[in-house]
């Protein structure tokens, strides 16, 4: 079987949430297949500058084909036309212009796809609202499979997406709240689709007592990897801990690891560890109490795996609806919506309380169960054996007419996604 | 307070939420919604208060942007200054021709209205100056009342949200005493024993019995010096000669290598008491003393003395 893996971004220094997703698969898929990656040479994420070279190279084993962006992103452009496109009545050709501007645009990337589609038996693309996704999807729709990785944002909501959602094979979510969204919204309960996720090289053996020697941690903290952003909730975060800190005086630390986009506010209790190692992260995750993932957009958080997996409890946004809904299936973390409620799950989840083992145990249970590496390669190989068995079920439409495209009678897109309904998905 | 209920592993992590957001309830008193909080605490008053927003130079900068008013001039009109110019060669002319103009009307009362009208706007404008002048002598007054008054709530604000974070510091800590309390309760494990009959301890004239078989005099020193203010540990004088007794046996107990039976040599003097008060048997206590407490809140192994 030969499988073609197609992302925005990929290499071994690159670890965004999707490309790293992409990576992890592409690995271990390449166990049971033969895999070729096809990307970008971007490194950057917001303006997809050519950085890295074009043409053939191998990452961990792994080939990966690098094709050159036509065009940069010009940010402000692409807020305008978001803007124009999730706020205000618009029409397809706006749409189109939209993801022309979000890039990455690599039309050469597009050409090779529909040039080889015949060599390969699947496309597994990465995060639909990408140009990559929707256009390679459409030049193989017959053997695409979309991996969306997608959030609760307006972007979902964006009419072009919807022939794209209901026209590949087969969809592989991330969680059963991104399934019932873009179910909701674009209406493709007759794709195959599976929620898989994605695991994580969890190292067999964690010695936090020698991140807490290397980094100074003498007291019990709370622990939040990532990029320190406003988008990931750390805003909130650090408007929280200090009341909280006041609140409890033998509380908890918080320690943060990650580059920060957001400056660090200085408190005597927070400390800041700046971008580390996987070691040092794993390290340190299995030395917290418990883990915090404050983002409320989040269509599945590697790193809250990650501490499931070292048998650490999360506290999550209650505003990100698959964190709620995994913290909850999982029972294995505690979630928060206003300040009153953050500080008393901190409390709650101290390591030296009641809890914290026993969500610790849960979460651990939840990872071996669903996000351990033989689960999510059994899933993605049972779901290539039955495409490969099954005929097309659906196909993908057509754009409509130059005219068609013109007429301004799309409503806007943050409409639709705020139409589907809330909150985590319980079964 | 209440607290979290964790009876077996198989915990539920809504229900546990369901326990916070009921604690929460408890602790606010009233159920506001988060935005309305934010609301109460963003109002105006706050904002006033807001240390960073007072400008501490406020006299200083009311000071230099002072405007002191000038006092209004006083006007008057006259026959030269109707028939007045600047220009000497017109004032001629006009001078010359000025009883030709008399011949056609006479400016004399309207000169007069006019000076009339002016003495009299002259005197409102003086008396409006004097109270203008009096209201901006005043400002700096106001200006610094005004201050201090900002000055002195700001530190009201600035004092009462730190005895609020202290009164929030000290209830988390009393709230945390009280779950540890609470755990260390359900953690030591009862030894329900038997409640021995309570034996009479020989009223003061059977303690002398007692110091003699000490030889040192300091048992029966203990009950004297209890004796002289038996309220202030809120115990009998019997109540805390028998718990001094008993300290010093559990004492003598837990040395190393020794019990009830097997004293070295040299502690033989000091043994005697409880040589002397101790049965057959009594040495087992030790072994039954698990670190709990019976239900009068005394210890088994003191229970066990209680029976000599």
């Amino acid at each position: 079987m030969k499988i073609a893996v197609v992302v925005q971004r990929y290499g071994a220094d690159i670890n965004g949430g999707a490309e790293l997703h992409a990576r992890y698969i592409a690995e271990r898929l390449a166990r049971h297949a033969t895999v070729e990656v096809f990307t970008t040479c971007a490194k950057d994420y917001i303006t997809w500058k050519n950085e890295l070279p074009a043409g053939e190279e191998t990452v961990h084993g792994v080939t990966v084909r690098r094709f050159p962006v036509s065009w940069p992103r010009n940010p402000d452009d692409f807020g305008r036309r978001s803007n124009h496109i999730f706020g205000s009545a618009h029409s397809m050709a706006d749409e189109l212009k939209w993801l022309d501007s979000e890039g990455p645009a690599s039309r050469k990337l597009i050409r090779h796809i529909g040039r080889v589609k015949h060599e390969f038996d699947f496309f597994v693309f990465f995060s639909a609202r990408y140009y990559h996704a929707w256009h390679g999807a459409r030049a193989a729709a017959d053997k695409a499979i979309l991996v969306p990785t997608a959030e609760r944002d307006a972007a979902v909501g964006v009419s072009i997406f919807g022939p794209l959602f209901r026209g590949v094979r087969a969809i592989m979510y991330n969680s059963l709240e991104e399934r019932a969204l873009i179910q909701t919204v674009t209406n493709n309960r007759e794709v195959p689709g599976v929620v898989v996720g994605v695991g994580s090289d969890i190292p067999e053996r964690v010695q936090p007592w020698r991140s807490k020697r290397k980094f100074n941690l003498k007291r019990p903290y709370a622990f939040y990897i990532g990029r320190i952003d406003e988008n990931k909730g750390c805003a909130e975060l650090f408007d929280y801990f200090p009341r909280y800190a006041a609140m409890y005086p033998d509380g908890l630390d918080l320690v943060l690891a990650g580059s920060a986009v957001l400056p660090v506010p200085k408190h005597p209790r927070i400390k800041h560890l700046g971008f580390v190692s996987d070691e040092d992260k794993f390290d340190t995750l299995a030395g917290a109490d418990f883990l915090i993932m404050p983002s409320p957009y989040e269509s599945l958080s590697m790193v809250a795996l990650e501490a499931w997996a070292l048998g650490r409890p999360v506290l999550a946004n209650g505003r990100c609806d698959v964190l709620r809904g995994q913290a909850i299936r999982s029972n294995a973390g505690l979630y928060y919506e206003n300040f009153e409620e953050f500080a008393e799950a901190m409390y709650a989840l101290e390591a030296a309380g009641p809890l914290n083992a026993v969500l610790g145990r849960n979460g651990r249970e939840f990872f071996k169960r669903h996000y351990a590496w033989p689960v999510i390669e059994r899933k993605y190989m049972e779901m290539f054996e039955r495409l490969k068995k099954e005929p097309a079920k659906t196909s993908m439409a057509p754009l409509p007419g130059w005219f068609a495209r013109r007429a301004r009678n799309l409503p806007p897109a943050a409409d639709a996604v705020n139409a589907a309904p809330k909150g985590p998905v319980l079964r | 307070m209440a607290e979290f209920q964790v009876r077996s592993d198989a915990v539920d992590v809504e229900q546990i939420m369901r326990q916070i957001r009921a604690r929460i309830r408890e602790k606010r008193g009233a159920d506001y919604t988060e935005q309305e909080i934010r609301e109460l605490a963003n109002v105006k008053l706050e904002k006033f208060l807001d240390p960073r927003g007072i400008r501490s130079n406020l006299v200083q900068e009311f000071r230099r942007n002072r405007v002191i008013t000038p006092a209004p001039q006083t006007v008057g009109i006259g026959d030269v200054d109707v028939f007045g110019s600047p220009r000497p060669m017109l004032r001629s002319i006009r001078k010359l021709l000025s009883p030709i103009l008399r011949l056609f009307f006479s400016p004399t009362p309207m000169v007069h209205a006019i000076n009339t009208m002016q003495k009299q706007q002259n005197e409102v404008n003086a008396e409006f100056h004097r109270r203008f002048r009096q209201r901006e002598e005043m400002d700096p007054l106001y200006y610094e009342v005004i201050h201090n008054l900002v000055v002195e709530l700001t530190r009201l604000s600035i004092e009462n949200q730190n005895l609020k974070m202290r009164v929030e510091s000290l209830s988390s800590r009393m709230d945390f005493d009280e779950r540890r309390a609470r755990a260390l309760e359900t953690v030591v494990a009862y030894k329900p024993a038997p409640r021995p009959e309570r034996i009479e301890r020989p009223q003061p004239s059977a303690a002398p019995a007692v110091q003699t078989s000490s030889g040192d005099g300091q048992a029966a020193a203990a009950p004297a010096q209890t004796n002289q203010d038996p309220q202030r540990a809120g115990l009998e004088p019997r109540d805390q000669g028998e718990r001094g007794e008993r300290r010093r046996r559990r004492r003598r107990r837990r040395r190393p290598g020794q019990n009830m039976g097997q004293q070295g040599p040299g502690s033989n003097g000091q043994s005697n008491v409880q040589g002397s008060v101790q049965g057959p048997g009594s040495g087992s206590e030790s072994g039954t003393f698990d670190g709990g407490r019976s239900d009068d809140g005394r210890s088994a192994s003191d229970d066990g003395d209680s029976d000599e």
